[in-house]
């Protein structure tokens, strides 16, 4: 590996296809020199940088070596497979895509069992009546184990499943599921219902940094672009620019702007003529122009923004605190 | 570190290892060697999926899970239990490795120990397991160590007699291993049930005051009418008989303080065996519960005890001491170093008359025993 800057991404599936989008958006454009079908990559105009493509389990297991500087994956699958995962890596940004819940899911025909003191008092009879632990399928063995042993839960048995979780309570092998569910549409349509306290985790996909990656100086460079454009285009989302010139533009209206709307003033005050550019969230917008004209703007122009790069950089900042051990 | 540097592993247990082995054959104990390499169902479905991330499992080709020997009271018994001598009384010792991952050691250490099965003279068999524990810190220079003993027998009897709803009995003794979940037991047994707020609650309510048989045939026709068999390997009159059981769970919510206090009072019996004996029999005097036949078991065992010449005052006993297993069900002992030179047990084991039918044996078979940790003992000697 010639590049001192490894980024994971998943090589196939919905999340693939997000991750790309999501790269360019941000002005990071992932080129395969060799062919769609090839597993390394790179990153178009940007020297030094490599994206493997991988499954989504390697892309753990490599993150948790730190074999990788990034990856690209879902926050279920770090959990899980990681043990004691925030030694190892840090979340840097959750992305918005990929969502998908952790649940514990039992027979909708269980309508004693509706939150998890119920499911550890069920387990405890079941054990008692049928001499056997209650079987739960799952493949998140570790989030399970963990999750019901801080509910207290001890009589039961995990069956490791590879895939159609949701069907081993029909079929026989178990009696109730630990699986991911995005709507719960699955799950209702094998008569399997979420228990009251029963999510584990609310996972969605995430940019994750390897805190044991070899974090030299090309690498940090390579992560202070990667990360300030995909900073600049988080910012850009969260944000519209608003622009208006009028005289009556003062500190107490865009104190009143800030307090109401979470206005920001990128460039600071209105000039003398009263010019001025706001940054507002997207639903505030219309808000915010009515208040402006009331105080007697004629015009408030709303366009949507591309890039706003900041002097500070967010996520490169808790990247840095997540590779600088601390002091002694 | 616990472990000295001086001592080889399996091929070569130290010699005061043998010696011990040898000690414990001539106490009449059958020496046996089970297989390394064992499935795992057993350990999974015995000790709780907890134990899962201690193992080290491997797979066959055909899927089976096999593991590495966390312990050797399974595998013992699960000899026991396919040989020809199965339901008679037999003792076996043993002396091996085994393998459990730990974040402060390796992940191979040895064990020594007895596993006792079939014997009737449960006091007698139980007084010789501690007795024969002290030999074992004895051999290493340690004539007198801790001594913590419990009885989970105790326990399970004050609450089988306690007029309690059938679910929070069994989830008292299941806790009881766990300790922070006991105490956290005990405060939700005075406050409201969170089944409470449920969509269901009127139901129950209403269902709470009608004959019982007629509740749990409308509940089970409902389960019917929906189509609803056996889900989930529950069957529907499962289901409906701990559906109804809440109903009379959610009218107990104002439980009364003193059910609490006496488990209190209970759990804060501690002693030396003579004293917390007069005092358990002072409590079920007064708080009106049978303990007589636990408790004739207790003081049968402290005269075992004397009589082998163990120094009963030395005990220390707890009504509240368990093991954090689930298969022990009665009495339970743990040897310490006194000036804690090393942590945790040196000795440890209990009796564990369950262990054998879960096993798959037919009959019930009474079973007691104990494991000693070779390297803990070892390097009590080591330092100065």
């Amino acid at each position: 590996m010639s590049a001192s800057f490894v980024i994971a991404v998943p090589a196939k599936g919905r999340l693939q296809e997000n991750a790309e989008s999501f790269f360019a958006r941000a002005g990071l454009e992932l080129v395969k020199p060799r062919g769609a079908r090839d597993y390394r990559g790179t990153v178009a105009d940007l020297h030094g940088i490599e994206v493997a493509y991988l499954s989504a389990s390697e892309i753990v297991d490599l993150l948790a070596q730190g074999a990788v500087h990034l990856g690209l994956t879902g926050e279920d699958l770090v959990r899980e497979k990681i043990a004691n995962a925030d030694a190892h890596v840090a979340f840097i940004d959750a992305l918005g895509f990929g969502h998908a819940n952790v649940v514990v899911a039992v027979p909708q025909a269980w309508i004693d069992v509706l939150n998890m003191a119920d499911l550890d008092d069920v387990a405890t009879a079941f054990r008692l009546k049928h001499e056997r632990k209650m079987r739960v399928a799952t493949k998140y063995v570790n989030l399970t184990r963990n999750f019901f042993s801080a509910h207290g839960i001890t009589d039961y048995r995990i069956v490791e499943s590879a895939g159609a979780t949701e069907g081993a309570p029909a079929a026989g092998t178990a009696e109730l599921v630990v699986d991911i569910t995005t709507t719960g549409s699955t799950l209702t349509a094998n008569a399997l219902k979420v228990i009251e306290d029963g999510v584990i985790l609310r996972s969605q996909a995430n940019l994750v940094a390897a805190r044991r990656a070899h974090w030299n100086a090309a690498a940090r460079d390579c992560a202070r672009i990667v990360l300030d454009r995909i900073a600049a285009q988080n910012r850009a989302r969260a944000f519209r620019e608003v622009r208006a010139r009028f005289a009556g533009c003062d500190d107490a209206l865009l104190g009143e702007a800030k307090r109401r709307f979470g206005v920001e003033t990128p460039f600071g005050g209105p000039t003398s003529s009263g010019m001025i550019t706001l940054h507002c969230p997207p639903q505030q917008v219309h808000a915010l122009a009515s208040l402006l004209r009331d105080n007697g703007a004629e015009n408030v122009a709303v366009a949507k923004l591309d890039y706003v790069f900041s002097r500070t950089n967010p996520l490169f900042a808790k990247l840095e605190a997540a590779i600088t051990p601390p002091a002694a | 570190m616990t472990t000295a540097g001086t001592i080889a592993k399996s091929g070569a247990p130290d010699p005061r290892a043998d010696a011990l082995l040898a000690a414990f054959e001539r106490s009449g104990y059958t020496c046996v060697a089970p297989s390394i390499l064992q499935p795992a169902e057993p350990f999974l479905d015995l000790s709780g999926e907890d134990i899962r991330k201690r193992m080290y499992l491997t797979a066959d080709p055909q899927g089976r899970e096999l593991c590495l020997r966390p312990d050797l009271t399974i595998p013992v018994s699960r000899d026991y239990l396919a040989s020809s001598a199965a339901g008679t009384a037999q003792g076996f010792c043993y002396l091996g490795p085994v393998f459990r991952y730990r974040d402060d050691g390796p992940g191979e250490f040895l064990q020594a120990g007895i596993e006792s099965f079939g014997r009737a003279d449960t006091a007698a068999a139980d007084a010789e397991m501690l007795a024969l524990g002290l030999e074992a810190t004895a051999h290493y220079g340690l004539a007198t160590p801790d001594i913590r003993i419990g009885d989970v027998a105790l326990f399970s009897a004050l609450v089988s007699a306690l007029d309690l709803a059938p679910a929070w009995k069994r989830r008292l003794i299941k806790d009881f291993n766990h300790k922070s979940s006991l105490a956290h037991d005990l405060d939700r047994l005075t406050i409201t049930p969170s089944r409470a707020g449920s969509e269901y609650q009127g139901v129950l309510a209403a269902l709470e005051r009608s004959d019982p048989k007629a509740a749990h045939a409308l509940v089970t026709d409902l389960l019917s009418i929906a189509g609803i068999t056996a889900v989930g390997g529950r069957s529907v009159g499962e289901i409906a008989d701990r559906f109804l059981e809440q109903a009379a769970l959610g009218a107990q919510t104002s439980l009364p303080k003193e059910m609490r206090a006496l488990i209190e009072r209970f759990l804060a019996i501690s002693g030396d065996p003579d004293e917390a004996a007069a005092e358990l029999r002072a409590f079920a005097r007064d708080a009106k519960v049978a303990l007589d036949a636990a408790l004739d078991l207790f003081e049968s065992r402290t005269g075992f005890l004397a009589a082998r010449g163990v120094d009963v005052s030395r005990i220390r006993f707890s009504t509240a001491f368990g093991r954090g297993l689930d298969y022990y069900t009665g009495y339970v002992f743990e040897l310490h170093d006194p000036s804690a030179r090393v942590m945790g047990q040196l000795v440890a084991g209990g009796r564990y008359d369950g262990l054998l039918t879960r096993l798959g044996s037919t009959r019930s078979i009474p079973a007691v025993g104990f494991a000693v940790w070779i390297e803990r003992l070892a390097s009590l000697g080591a330092r100065p």
